[in-house]
């Protein structure tokens, strides 16, 4: 094989490893940003991705099976949130809890019934995809892939730019100051949990619908883990974050790719990689000025001490 | 018919359990006037405030706009109706820009351009300068006041209500300021709420006060009728001369020693007649402290951020308060001499010999027992047993280097609650369960097993019922004569003259002034507070 066929092979497997992490940062990142640490990721991209594959069968459609998806995190959301900002549940918990509430409900349903295989479309761009090394990995996707074209923009402009961004951001940073000034902090916390989910589902049914075409048992293996570490390594900023979605993805693809190449690699350990390359990268290239002020911090408003 | 006042309070009372923050308080305001709200820390002012923004609700009472009763159900539904507050403590969001925190809380798509463009406009209506791109935790205190004052400007508010708004700024910022709000409600018929008890600022300011004290209205006057002595004594009480305070504990312990005490499961140890105690602590405390001796405690210059060069000094067997209004200090050297923080410049010595301030244990090693203000943010685990929480600064007595020995930290525990009168179910229970009262007694326990020097207490009745204040005095006292100098930090003036004999007022990270409290009057108190040094 050539190197030109190499570097194709590596690159396009990156590409579709990187975009569930890309959908889901998104999310992740966003919800960061008001202070929400949401750590159900794991179980939104999950239960999307059984979701997804189980709607395709009953509906025959791939496509609603992705759409499915998209609507279960986002309920994994609501839940999470309400948890979270309504009752008062420390956020922590809830979500790890949701985590394993997950993972053992879908290994529960996998086996009950027979889930088909189902795929999404294929979309390749005419022209584009004809380049040298790039034109295959960046242009023959499944199609959800280009969805991030318009999510990437959208999130930034969400946050950056919209009044509910600045309010987000407001919660984020100093929910006190916030609800003096009238904004409802949990509330709007808890609406960014469901946008978090929704990408996070997004994520999630395009690794079942897009990539692998099938469900198994805990089929995202933690990626929801790797999504948090990249928003960390990302310093709560978007470019960063999804510069690490890139590099685990390609840490991943490369399990795939070495011994495709004919390296010989214990695959055990590669399977390790890219989580212990994101525990490397976060020790290395985090920065904690952009950390938003109340990152994690639930708020309820306090009475003045009348003394 | 005369105009309706632009703002009409009636009636409002808000309890929090059995303290009563705002007891029927009146309050009215009309167009183009300033008026000032007087009152010591805890007097109302502020919750009436929240409560007229939205932000807590009452128990009685209604708010009439122009004449019209109104509903306030939060900050966005109060600028709606045209009233606006500046905050006393910011709320402003540090990492976002000035123009991105002006338009929070507005309503509509972001427009950047729109939104700088009004706080160029409404800066240079106001003459209060600001670059509208900067971010809001690069700007000094006073910057960050005009951006405050120019987020409520800039919707037009009829009522203007600022809260403490000069706590954190100098005397030029101040001035300013004043001037600009003048200017404003001269030219704009707008009506301003000031809310401060600095006196200075009230009598040049203001053109009507309303003063609270305890949650009730108990005076008003137009400024120009009014004096700054005559206000300084309403706002400390009308008789609070050592006599009246005597008087005031005496009749206070009454009904706390004929209570029983609460959940008294465990016996209390006798406790001699409250009020003979106080009286003879109060009237002859120099009988204890030996003549000739240097001080226990001397902080020195003692300069931090909201610190400047305080000096101060307590000799062994004397109580000696430091009494102020809130935020002048207090809090930042409580946190010093737990060593908590660490000072710019100035040195705390402990029986002549200078602390390593630096070094964390530092202050207990040399003898200085801590009560601190918030017990349960410094001063206790809340979810640790009463035993662990009484033994935990004395863990070497009770442990080898890697066993801690349960059966003589028991030992231990058992002695201090019995020493202490330390009321508890069982010494394993969480220390949460037990009531304010005993939970200050296992602090005030585990720093005097310490033997220490000095004592500092800061607001050591803060929370606690009357029998359990009147408990708290007592031991403070017995600690005194015991050779142990006494400091209290306290912003309750009847705390400080039942318990000490000389009084140092803080205002402004420096002390103002300094008197015997036999001596001290409501009248110097209350101008020494003000920041008007008599």
């Amino acid at each position: 094989m050539s190197l030109a066929a190499d570097l194709e092979t590596v690159l396009s497997s990156g590409i579709r490893l990187t975009a569930p992490l890309a959908f889901a940062a998104c999310g992740e990142y966003l919800a960061e940003r008001g202070g929400a640490l949401n750590v159900s990721v794991e179980a939104m991209m999950l239960g999307a991705a059984f979701g997804s594959i189980a709607v395709a069968d009953v509906t025959g459609s791939a496509a609603t099976g992705l759409l499915s998806g998209v609507l279960i995190g986002a309920l994994i959301g609501i839940v999470h949130g309400l948890l979270t900002y309504r009752v008062h549940v420390n956020t922590f918990v809830a979500g790890l809890v949701l985590n394993a509430l997950v993972l053992g409900l879908t290994s529960y349903l996998v086996t009950i019934g027979e889930l088909g295989s189902h795929h999404v479309a294929q979309l390749s761009v005419p022209g584009l995809r004809d380049l040298p090394v790039l034109g295959g990995p960046l242009f023959v996707e499944r199609w959800p892939v280009y969805l991030l074209v318009l999510i990437v923009p959208l999130t930034w402009w969400l946050v950056e730019r919209s009044r509910w961004g600045l309010e987000l951001r407001a919660a984020g940073e100093d929910p006190a100051a916030a609800d003096m000034t009238g904004i409802r902090v949990n509330l709007c916390r808890g609406q960014a949990l469901v946008w978090c989910g929704a990408l996070a589902g997004l994520g999630g049914a395009y690794l079942a619908v897009g990539e692998v075409g099938s469900f198994n048992q805990n089929m995202t293996a933690g990626r929801g883990y790797l999504v948090i570490a990249a928003v960390i390594f990302g310093g709560w900023r978007l470019g960063r974050t999804l510069a690490g979605c890139a590099l685990f993805g390609l840490a991943d693809a490369s399990r795939l790719a070495l011994p495709a190449l004919g390296f010989t690699v214990n695959s055990q350990l590669l399977v390790s990689a890219p989580y212990l390359l994101a525990l490397v990268a976060m020790l290395l290239f985090t920065t904690r000025h952009r950390r938003p002020g109340a990152l994690a911090q639930p708020f309820r408003r306090h009475a003045p001490d009348p003394g | 018919m005369a105009p309706e006042p632009a703002l009409r309070l009636r009636g409002i009372t808000r309890r929090y359990g059995p303290v009563v923050a705002c007891d029927a308080v009146d309050l009215t305001v009309s167009r183009g006037e300033i008026h000032g709200l007087l009152g010591e820390n805890g007097a109302g002012k502020s919750t009436l405030m929240r409560i007229l923004l939205g932000l807590e609700t009452r128990d009685a009472g209604t708010v009439e706009r122009d004449g019209r009763p109104v509903t306030v159900t939060g900050p966005r539904e109060a600028a709606a109706l045209g009233i606006g507050m500046v905050h006393q403590h910011f709320s402003l969001v540090d990492p976002l820009t000035v123009w991105e925190n002006v338009i929070l809380g507005d309503r509509g798509p972001v427009r950047r351009a729109a939104a700088v463009a009004s706080v160029r406009e409404v800066s240079a209506r106001y003459g209060l300068a600001i670059d509208p791109t900067a971010r809001v935790s690069a700007l000094s205190a006073g910057e960050r006041q005009r951006v405050e004052l120019l987020k409520c400007l800039r919707r037009d508010p009829a009522v203007l209500v600022m809260d403490e708004p000069t706590s954190v700024l100098t005397g030029a910022e101040s001035a300013e300021l004043f001037a600009v709000l003048r200017r404003m409600v001269a030219a704009e018929d707008r009506a301003v709420v000031l809310i401060s008890h600095k006196l200075p600022e009230i009598m040049a300011a203001t053109d009507r006060v309303t003063v609270l004290r305890a949650g009730r209205v108990v005076f008003r006057s137009p400024t120009a009728a009014t004096t700054p002595a005559e206000l300084a004594r309403e706002m400390v009480g009308r008789e609070v001369s050592l006599g009246a305070a005597v008087g005031v504990l005496s009749s206070a312990s009454a009904p706390a020693s004929s209570l029983p005490a609460p959940s008294s499961a465990a016996p209390s140890p006798p406790v001699s007649s409250p009020v003979a105690c106080s009286l003879a602590a109060a009237l002859a405390p120099a009988s204890h402290s030996i003549a000739g001796d240097g001080p226990a405690l001397r902080v020195s210059e003692l300069t931090a951020p909201t610190l400047d060069g305080l000096r101060l000094e307590v000799r062994p067997g004397e109580i000696v308060g430091l009494y102020g209004a809130e935020g002048n200090g207090q809090r930042m050297l409580g946190d010093i001499l737990s060593g908590l923080t660490v000072p710019d410049a100035g040195t705390v010595e402990v029986a002549g010999a200078v602390v390593d301030l630096r070094r964390s244990g530092a202050l207990h090693d040399a003898g200085l027992g801590m009560v601190p203000e918030d017990r349960h943010h410094a001063g206790v685990v809340l979810d640790m047993s009463v035993a662990d929480n009484l033994v935990m600064t004395a863990l070497s007595e009770v442990s080898t280097r890697v066993v801690v020995n349960r059966r003589r930290l028991r030992a231990r525990a058992r002695r201090l609650a019995d020493e202490y009168g330390i009321t508890a179910a069982s010494l394993d229970a969480p220390l949460r369960t037990l009531s304010g009262g005993n939970q200050q007694r296992v602090v005030l326990a585990r720093e005097l097993s310490a033997r220490p020097r000095v004592l500092v207490a800061a607001q050591p009745s803060r929370g606690l019922d009357i029998g359990a204040v009147e408990d708290m005095y007592t031991r403070l006292r017995r600690c005194a004569e015991d050779g142990i100098a006494v400091l209290i930090i306290s912003t309750e003036l009847a705390e400080v003259l039942a318990l000490t004999s000389r009084i140092a007022v803080i205002a402004g990270g420096r002390i103002a002034g300094e008197t015997a409290t036999a001596d001290a009057t409501a009248e110097h108190l209350g101008l020494l507070i003000g920041g008007l040094r008599s």
